[in-house]
């Protein structure tokens, strides 16, 4: 799997990124160290704290990440939850978190195999 | 030199990013946290030429950054430039309120990011290389104004210095003693005091009072120029010898006009002024020009009643001293020169002053 393909199979915007960050290997390099990011963990266990302070901030860090990264759909999941999580509050949709999680596995996953192909 | 850039986030991956983008134009230094960026501004706080700042940071976020460097007075000197995944105008108003040079949105292109540094460093540059010349040109602005206040005060000394040694050469040719002198300008400046409190129209100033004070001490330099055999004469002298005499104000100035470019212009004025026209009389009658009334310099008119009064209550060889009430009198009756009613009216009311002095001068 090409950096290419694996941001076709995301849904993600590949020649966005390019565009922004120059060259392909930064791309490259800094999609998969979306691995080790550790913003996702991090709001996954505020959320489970129902500590929605800090699972605003992680949010809004997961947001400003994928957005840098090209990554649409997490980016897009990412966005309504922050806002929902926005001065600490309890989300009001219980699914916004939901969608996060399967978008997240979802890159997750594809990012792994890029990871194994290169 | 400011060349630094410091990168503050608390998430590795955005650093990461910033730093790929910006270290081979600068030094890249980088904090995970408010509370380090702090750290670290401390120390490179000359070094730095610009702070990336994330503002959504657990402990001390971007705004406290913000209001924690303003606190210390870091914003003139350090640029700021925030870059956030931050969508709401609210915080971005916020940002610039607390002084921050832009603000860059997530997500970012390096292209944009690097160009908004370049630019923002080098106005910053500019801008505290300006601070700093405005600040030398200040130092060196301060420096010739102490240096030319120095230079006036000196030169004001060196005024009264020049009057002091003609007054000096006075005494000594005179015979007159430096006592008349003396007592000549302190019965000048009590009644310029008075006439400044009573009459403003005078334009008489503390200033001026003591120009005029210290050239009274001139009034008779023209003696120097008139010859032992008239000025020391112990009887009465001729017309003629009389005539020779009264040559002694414009024989002063003269003098006077010798040193005109050594010293200061009013000095000058005034002590030319007391030389020419202090035994000029009121209607008109005195010499050497007839000046009548306020046509003779003020500065001559309280010399000269100064002068009168103390030739009164002082012995000569050729009369008693006359009493403090008989000097007064024959001064307000006209029977010893003629002066301004305003003149009379302050001497009137600074007698007691004048006696005072008068006593001590006499005594000692």
């Amino acid at each position: 799997m090409t950096l290419k393909e694996c941001y076709a199979a995301l849904g993600a915007d590949f020649e966005g990124t390019l565009g922004r960050l120059c060259s392909e290997k930064l791309v490259q390099k800094f999609a998969l160290k979306f691995l080790a990011d550790e913003s996702y963990p991090t709001l996954e266990k505020a959320m489970e704290e129902e500590n929605y302070t800090d699972a605003f901030r992680a949010s809004h860090t997961l947001k400003g990440v994928c957005a840098n990264l090209g990554y649409t759909r997490l980016y897009e999941a990412s966005d309504v939850l922050t806002e929902a999580l926005r001065d600490g509050k309890k989300p009001a949709d219980d699914t916004l978190l939901e969608q996060v999680k399967d978008e997240y596995r979802r890159t997750v996953e594809l990012l792994q195999e890029l990871q194994n192909t290169v | 030199m400011r060349s630094k850039i410091l990168i503050v986030d608390d998430m590795e991956l955005n650093r990461e990013m910033l730093t790929a983008i910006l270290e081979d134009e600068y030094p890249v230094v980088e904090a995970e946290s408010g509370k380090k960026a702090i750290e670290i501004l401390e120390e490179l706080q000359d070094e730095v030429a610009v702070v990336l700042l994330d503002l959504i940071m657990p402990d001390m976020d971007g705004y406290e950054v913000l209001e924690e460097m303003r606190r210390r007075l870091w914003m003139d000197k350090i640029p700021v430039l925030v870059i956030s995944a931050e969508s709401k105008v609210a915080a971005e108003r916020k940002c610039f309120e607390l002084g921050v040079s832009d603000f860059i949105h997530k997500p970012f292109d390096n292209a944009i990011v690097r160009n908004r540094v370049k630019n923002t460093v080098d106005l910053f540059t500019y801008k505290n290389e300006l601070e700093e010349k405005v600040e030398k040109q200040t130092e060196t602005l301060k420096k010739q104004y102490r240096l030319l206040a120095a230079q006036a005060t000196k030169l004001k000394e060196s005024n009264v210095k020049i009057i002091d040694i003609l007054g000096t050469v006075v005494e000594c040719r005179n015979l007159e003693s430096g006592e008349h002198v003396k007592r000549v300008k302190g019965f000048t400046r009590i009644l310029a005091e008075q006439a400044m409190k009573d009459y403003p129209e005078y334009g008489l100033t503390p200033e001026l009072i003591d120009m005029i004070f210290s050239a009274s001490a001139l009034h008779d330099v023209g003696k120097i120029a008139i010859s032992d055999g008239i000025l020391l004469k112990p009887g009465r002298l001729t017309k003629e010898e009389f005539d020779i005499m009264k040559t002694h104000t414009i024989k002063g100035c003269e003098v006077l006009e010798h040193i005109e470019d050594v010293w200061d212009e009013t000095y000058g004025r005034i002590s030319y002024e007391i030389c020419r026209s202090h035994h000029e009389r009121y209607d008109g009658r005195g010499y050497p020009d007839g000046l009548e009334g306020e046509n003779i310099p003020v500065s001559a008119q309280l010399v000269s009643l100064a002068d009168v009064y103390d030739a009164l209550v002082s012995e000569r060889v050729y009369k008693k001293a006359y009493s403090l009430e008989e000097a007064f009198r024959m001064i307000q009756a006209g029977e010893c020169g003629v002066f301004s009613p305003k003149l009379l009216e302050c001497f009137s009311r600074a007698r007691e002053k004048f006696e005072q002095l008068a006593q001590e001068q006499h005594q000692s």
